[in-house]
């Protein structure tokens, strides 16, 4: 039977070590040495007696493997009867046990479910050798590189950075499908065609693209779909391999599925999606994907060569871009190109990206809950260690080993995280769960939604547990192992040594200075939120709804295109109850931000090498403040007057206007810029509108440029509407509009302004950080009241004999409670101090991620050590109190 | 009874072992023949069993083990029962008493 045999040799090597192998081997021989001797007494020859001996042990390897196998068996037989005996101490005190269970439960299963999801951000992408992709940003010299790269770059990058093996293009997008039965709105990718090769995904059903296609406009009209696409609108049919759907206006073949756990290199969402760029860049108006140096679209993915290195990659990309610089002076000036790895460029590069640092303070955080409860539980294993010290004795005199009791209290322990993990693990699946949901709350983005737990994840778990285990047991199981058998059982019992109580008071000062930190990192987090929440916007966003179509997706003309949104905003104003309505090529926090590089600026000289500036911009139509609620300070709204034909205008806001022309009007200033793939134009600001956030809510006096919609039609355009009705009535009813109008049209991030706050640019990341950080601060200021309350009420109870001698001999009932609560209030002290100390270096590294509030904010560090204070003291006044009303009579007799 | 030796209950030989012991410390040999002089030579005890059985006691804490001198001055293990050792062997007794008289019993009853 090959699993006894293994789980002999398991236990073999477990317990026996070597030396004790030789030790048998002696063993034996000296047997035989025996038994030859006696052969030989009776009178035979040394050779024959020997011999006889050998001949009736019958083999001495044989005789030892049967001791290893009856050992082996005997050691797992005291396995299971540990494992019997823990289970029955286990159940003797069901009360202990649940607690512990639940406590070592929540530390496990959000210590768990923390790591899982900061393992699914950091997680290597699942095709052929992640680790050696690298993703390329372009930027300017002397600033973060973030930037993507024109088609012709990425073929001159791909021919001379022979560091890579291979470089493929990618850019996400939203496109509109039909199938001839309805439309739907997807998120794709247009890839150049050895994006599958380069990656090394191999088709699920049908092919993938090769790298010889999509190298010529129209060329190659196919699709790939992803796989969750193809179940979800598919309905998983292998047919549609070789059908036709139209996107962008353009027939299009499906060429085949990739596979389930491929989403995409667009880290963390879905994408449903593929074409290749020569199917988007099909039309002559696209001529300038082809050719033109600076229509900067892809984002460029490459793989190194087996042992090419990150620092090698990025030394032929420097000497490629000065050689760009220099053979394309209009195009790439200052040009500089950097390498991340794919794991640091999550969606996007970012220098300034630190998913991976937050990640790692909520795991830290996460640890330390764990900490606290496996303090907590070793805390209480210790009492009753202490209070099992006769029992222990008892077994030690009869006989029972040393090594025999380590292992019994030890059984006990394990059993005890064993429990608690298999309930933390389903309680850490089940927050993992709960987590991946939130994203589709808030956001019409496809998020990857599932979190496929790998085993990484379950390693982790059970690390944690065995962790857990030996935290909580070695402490009582070494002290129980060191007991002094005369001592307990000649002690009647009343077993109190001052250096067993000077560890418990450590773990308490440790649980307290742990909960400190985490409930100031708590506070902080929580009164970010606050700010961020409370800020002003600079624009009203109740009663506001928002939608955006692209009617370009149906393949609408330009001059469609402006009919179509004519006609969209009249309808809108029409209807009853709109107060007003607008068009806008973007939202704040919406998913289009631009900026434009301003050359030349009126009355405004830069300093000699410094870079051009860059603002951030939105295209506005008529009532667009007004809708919007943003205060126009000076000058004129955008009006019917500003035309295709009219003078180029801008309304700009004040940090604009304060940052250029300070002191002065800016009215009838100028400035030149190019937006997008535009001529270079000089554009006049005819207005000055009030500072709001744009982008993002941390925004603070933000310059900003609001362009004339009408003077720059986008095929993307956002609609707003005010209106005192409900939100959902006014979308339905202007989804209806749209439908009227263009029945094919996919309508996307419909929803009032207030819930797009929530969203992944709004306040989501700081409420989810805040809401973590809470939970996880409570979690540890409970675990550390229970920790307080035992060690005060346990120090109080052994102390009853003494409290009955005190009371006996005059101690008022004041002194008493003194003297109880003193003990209690140096630990919390003790705790407090440390705590501070600790947490003075944690908010070093937390800074980065709080707006509004200092990381050493008095407020917060106030209120959150009194409320901690407040709430220990409370812990220990309860045992006190009931020291204090000891009968004196009664605890005399105590014992 | 030679079939009997090959056949001797592993419990059994346990029992035999504590008992010979209770008498003091031996060594392996010295084990094996107090037990066939204590069951007037009916089981023969073969190094094949006989060890396997005294570490299996070993692990259990039944027994304790020493390296000793033998009487001719050569180099043995020893073994000694130890306080649960004691216990066991009385338990086992009584158990054996118990069993056995009923057997007997049984096997007289016509």
């Amino acid at each position: 039977m090959p699993v006894v045999k293994h789980l002999r040799s398991f236990f073999r090597n477990l317990l026996r070590s070597r030396q004790a192998d030789a030790d048998l081997d002696q063993e034996v021989r000296a047997y035989v040495d025996l038994l030859a001797e006696e052969k030989s007494q009776a009178g035979a020859s040394p050779e024959q007696a020997q011999r006889a001996a050998r001949m009736e042990l019958g083999g001495i390897e044989q005789v030892k493997e049967e001791v290893r196998a009856a050992r082996a068996g005997a050691a797992l037989a005291g396995f299971l009867q540990d494992l019997r005996y823990g289970g029955r101490m286990l159940r003797k005190s069901p009360t202990f046990t649940l607690v512990a269970v639940l406590t070592l439960a929540l530390g496990i299963g959000v210590n768990t479910a923390i790591f899982g999801v900061a393992e699914f951000l950091l997680r290597p992408l699942p095709v052929t050798n992640p680790e050696q992709l690298l993703v390329l940003a372009s930027g300017q010299h002397g600033q973060p590189a973030t930037g993507r790269f024109s088609y012709p770059e990425y073929l001159d990058l791909k021919r001379q950075a022979t560091v890579f093996s291979d470089m493929a293009g990618y850019q996400v997008d939203f496109e509109g499908l039909s199938t001839g039965h309805h439309a739907v709105q997807f998120f794709m990718s247009w890839v150049t065609g050895n994006y599958f090769n380069m990656l090394g995904v191999k088709p699920y059903l049908g092919r993938l693209f090769l790298p010889s296609e999509g190298q010529a406009p129209g060329a190659d009209p196919y699709m790939v779909l992803g796989y969750s696409f193809w179940k979800k609108e598919f309905h998983g049919d292998p047919k549609v391999i070789g059908s036709k759907v139209v996107v962008t206006g353009h027939s299009i073949t499906i060429l085949g599925v990739t596979p389930p756990d491929f989403h995409g290199t667009f880290y963390a969402f879905d994408t449903q999606g593929y074409l290749l760029f020569s199917t988007e860049a099909a039309d002559p108006q696209a001529a300038a994907f082809w050719s033109k140096r600076d229509a900067r679209e892809l984002t460029i993915m490459g793989r190194l060569r087996p042992g090419g290195t990150l620092a090698q990659a990025q030394a032929s990309l420097d000497v490629i871009a000065a050689r760009f610089t220099q053979q394309y002076p209009d195009g790439s000036k200052s040009l500089a190109i950097r390498a991340y790895p794919e794991r640091r460029a999550r969606p996007q590069p970012d220098p300034t990206d630190q998913t991976p640092l937050l990640a790692a303070i909520f795991v830290a955080l996460a640890a330390l809950v764990t900490l606290l409860a496996c303090l907590n539980i070793a805390n209480v294993m210790l009492v009753r260690a202490t209070a099992r010290y006769r029992e222990i004795a008892v077994r030690a005199a009869l006989g029972a080993g040393r090594g025999r009791l380590v292992r019994q209290l030890l059984t006990e322990s394990t059993l005890l995280a064993v429990l608690g993990g298999l309930a933390g693990l389903a309680l850490g699946v089940g927050g993992i769960r709960l987590l991946s949901t939130i994203p589709a709350r808030i956001t019409q983005l496809p998020f990857q939604t599932e979190f496929p737990l790998n085993w990484t994840f379950f390693a982790y778990a059970l690390a944690a547990v065995l962790l857990v285990a030996t935290v909580v047991g070695v402490m009582p199981a070494r002290r129980g192992a060191r007991v002094d058998l005369n001592s307990v059982l000649h002690d009647a019992g009343r077993s109190v040594v001052g250096s067993r109580h000077r560890l418990r008071d450590l773990l308490v000062v440790a649980q307290v200075a742990g909960s400190l930190v985490l409930l100031i990192v708590a506070g902080l987090f929580t009164r970010s939120l606050e700010k961020v929440v409370h800020g002003k916007l600079g624009f009203e966003p109740d009663h506001l709804v928002t939608f955006t179509v692209d009617p370009h997706e149906m393949g609408y003309s330009e001059d469609q295109g402006r009919k179509f949104f004519r006609e969209l905003l009249e309808r809108a104003r029409a209807l009853p109850g709109v107060e007003s309505a607008s068009l806008a090529y973007s939202v704040p926090f919406g998913y289009y931000n631009s900026s434009v590089v301003l050359s030349e600026i009126d009355g405004y000289t830069r300093l000699a090498g410094q870079q051009p500036p860059q603002i951030g911009y939105n295209s506005a139509g008529t009532d667009y403040f007004s809708t919007m609620r943003i205060p126009l300070l000076h000058g004129r709204d955008f009006t019917e007057g500003d035309t295709p034909n009219s003078q180029r205008v801008a309304i700009i806001n004040q940090a604009m206007a304060r940052r250029f022309w300070p002191g002065q009007d800016a009215m009838g200033k100028r400035f030149k810029t190019k937006i997008e793939d535009g001529p270079e134009q000089w554009f006049q600001v005819v207005g000055v509108v009030a500072n709001s956030k744009y982008t993002s809510v941390t925004d603070n006096d933000v310059p900003y440029i609001y362009f004339s919609l009408a003077q720059n039609y986008s095929a993307i355009q956002a609609l707003e509407v005010r209106s005192a009705l409900p939100p959902q009535i006014v979308l339905n009813e202007l989804r209806q509009q749209v439908r009227a109008l263009a029945p094919d049209l996919p309508i996307f991030y419909a929803k009032s302004m207030s819930a797009g706050l929530e969203d992944f640019n709004g306040f989501f990341l700081y409420r989810l950080g805040a809401e973590l950080a809470a939970a996880l601060g409570i979690l540890g200021l409970v675990l550390a009241v229970i920790g307080v309350y035992g060690v005060v009420s346990y120090a109080a109870s052994q102390r009853t004999h003494e409290i009955g001698v005190r009371m006996a001999l005059g101690a008022s009932r004041r002194d008493i409670l003194l003297s109880v609560l003193r003990n209690g209030l140096v630990l919390i002290g003790a705790g407090i101090g440390l705590g501070l100390v600790l947490v003075m270096a944690a908010t070093r590294v937390v800074t980065d991620f709080l707006v509004g509030v200092s990381a050493t904010d008095p407020l917060t560090f106030l209120a959150v050590t009194s409320l901690l204070a407040l709430i220990a003291v409370a812990a220990c006044y309860i045992p006190a109190r009931r020291a204090m009303n000891l009968d004196p009579m009664a605890a005399l007799r105590y014992e | 009874m030679p079939t009997e030796q090959t056949e001797l209950l592993q419990g059994t030989l346990d029992m035999l072992i504590l008992k010979a012991l209770a008498l003091g410390e031996m060594h392996g040999l010295g084990i094996a023949r107090r037990v066939e002089q204590l069951t007037r030579g009916t089981f023969q005890v073969k190094p094949g069993s006989l060890f396997p059985s005294l570490h299996r006691m070993e692990e259990q804490g039944w027994l304790s083990a020493f390296w000793g001198e033998s009487e001719n001055n050569r180099r043995a293990k020893y073994y000694r029962l130890t306080r649960a050792g004691e216990r066991r062997l009385e338990n086992e007794s009584e158990r054996w008493r118990r069993i056995s008289g009923a057997i007997t019993h049984a096997l007289q009853t016509t």
